[in-house]
């Protein structure tokens, strides 16, 4: 259902007792400030901006390597909220390697399994905004390609 | 805080009183935060965690716990009914104000905020921590009741309010006032089906009170912001509303300490509740 480096985040998290299922979360949210784009990286794509449903500036940077491997980078304003930087960090990981069309097909509902049903709130929604942000740079990388090749280039 | 000449300067502490109160046993410092893993990132030495959500509010009904599980919330967290309890988050201090109030509900009035919240600790590079303090229960005598008729208003009140054409003051940003939009600015949408205000209600944004630093503003400048310009008197019945009534604690913390008025309701209910109701009614401009 997910794929292969993000089921087993999930299958970790879920296997965790609610204490540290938190501690791990707050490493994730750690690891988010390393997620940036390093020195001498290039990217396909690169969408930097703030969103009104967004504490603070997020932005995306993506790479399609041959034969089809995506890897992102992303940055985090200071003011994105804990649940949002764990999110983060572990979509980067989640994701990596995976095509366009797979980062597509994430479904959404696997949050509350790695979050925890005591956590998600409804002012705990923009965890979801850093999945949304990852499709829609996808999406565009997809649309270029379809007209690229359209266009026969 | 006394050379801002507010009417309760006694009601705020400096991040520096704080810093040199962290042993004090007379003393419980509390952080409440929106960011709701915030404070297990770090935290005041010697702070405790108290969640707007998981222990002020009732788990099952939208209403607030009773005297009872206040008082073991507080024994568990070493308040007792004579400790002065010093709030602190993020936000400049939406959480902290909001539990303030919550405390006043359950009679508890030795309490202040430390002005600048978690942002401005932050800022000056103090000393945070990981370490999750445990204190000996307190001994905490059960008030009788919440003080709801005192500073909490429900929607019947806030619609006499309304009706009577008596001072309602709207903390949302404009874009919520005018009915622009039905969520806060930076925010998801939390479920409500109408945007606008309650009519007659004057828009005084939260965030006219505080400084860039989150500190609050002196008493000249919140006089000219609530009275002069919205209208506001010393005296009056007032009744401060937001979203889920965080904003709205804030302000009534403002209108209630730092100028003295005696008679500041906070609607908790708010425009989760208004703008859902059916029948109410909602004006737009």
């Amino acid at each position: 259902m997910y794929p292969g480096k993000l089921n087993q985040i999930i299958a970790l998290f879920e296997s965790l007792p609610d204490s540290e299922k938190r501690e791990s979360l707050i490493s994730y949210a750690a690891a988010a400030m390393k997620q940036g784009p390093r020195d001498g990286e290039t990217f396909d794509l690169e969408d930097v901006r703030k969103d009104e449903e967004c504490t603070d500036t997020v932005g995306v940077f993506l790479k399609v390597s041959p034969p089809r491997t995506c890897s992102f980078r992303i940055t985090l304003g200071p003011q994105v909220q804990t649940l949002t930087k764990a999110m983060t960090a572990i979509l980067c990981k989640g994701l990596d390697g995976l095509t366009p069309e797979d980062i597509m097909e994430v479904p959404a509902d696997f949050v509350p399994k790695i979050v925890g049903a005591e956590l998600v709130r409804q002012r705990s929604q923009t965890v979801y905004y850093i999945l949304t942000r990852m499709k829609g740079i996808a999406r565009v990388w997809l649309n270029r390609e379809r007209s690229a090749a359209s266009n026969g280039v | 805080m006394s050379e801002k000449n507010y009417a309760h300067p006694e009601a705020l502490v400096s991040t520096e009183w704080v810093s040199e109160h962290l042993a004090d046993p007379r003393v419980r410092i509390v952080e409440s935060n929106e960011d709701i893993l915030l404070y297990d990132t770090g935290h005041i030495q010697g702070a405790v965690h108290i969640d707007w959500r998981s222990d002020l509010q009732d788990q099952t009904i939208r209403d607030y716990i009773t005297p009872q599980q206040f008082s073991a919330l507080c024994e568990r967290n070493g308040i007792s009914n004579d400790t002065t309890v010093i709030f602190y988050g993020d936000k400049s201090n939406w959480w902290a104000c909001y539990a303030l109030w919550v405390f006043r509900l359950f009679g508890h009035t030795k309490v202040k905020i430390m002005d600048g919240g978690r942002d401005k600790w932050v800022a000056e590079d103090r000393h945070l921590t990981r370490a999750v303090p445990h204190f000996p229960h307190g001994h905490y005598a059960a008030p009788e009741a919440r003080a709801d008729a005192e500073i909490r208003a429900f929607y019947d009140q806030a619609l006499a309010q309304s009706r009577a054409g008596m001072a309602l003051i709207d903390v949302r940003s404009p874009a919520e006032f005018r009915g622009e939009v039905t969520h806060m600015p930076e925010y998801p949408q939390e479920g409500v089906l109408r945007g606008g205000h309650i009519p007659g209600a004057a828009s005084v944004p939260w965030k006219m009170a505080v400084k860039d630093d989150s500190t609050f503003k002196g008493v000249n400048e919140l006089r000219q912001i609530y009275e002069d310009e919205a209208g506001l008197q010393p005296g009056q019945d007032v009744i401060a509303y937001c979203r889920i009534g965080e904003r709205s604690s804030h302000t009534w913390f403002v209108l209630t300490y730092l100028l003295g008025y005696k008679n500041v309701r906070n609607y908790d209910g708010s425009w989760t509740e208004w703008g859902n109701r059916v029948g109410a009614p909602i004006e737009r401009s």
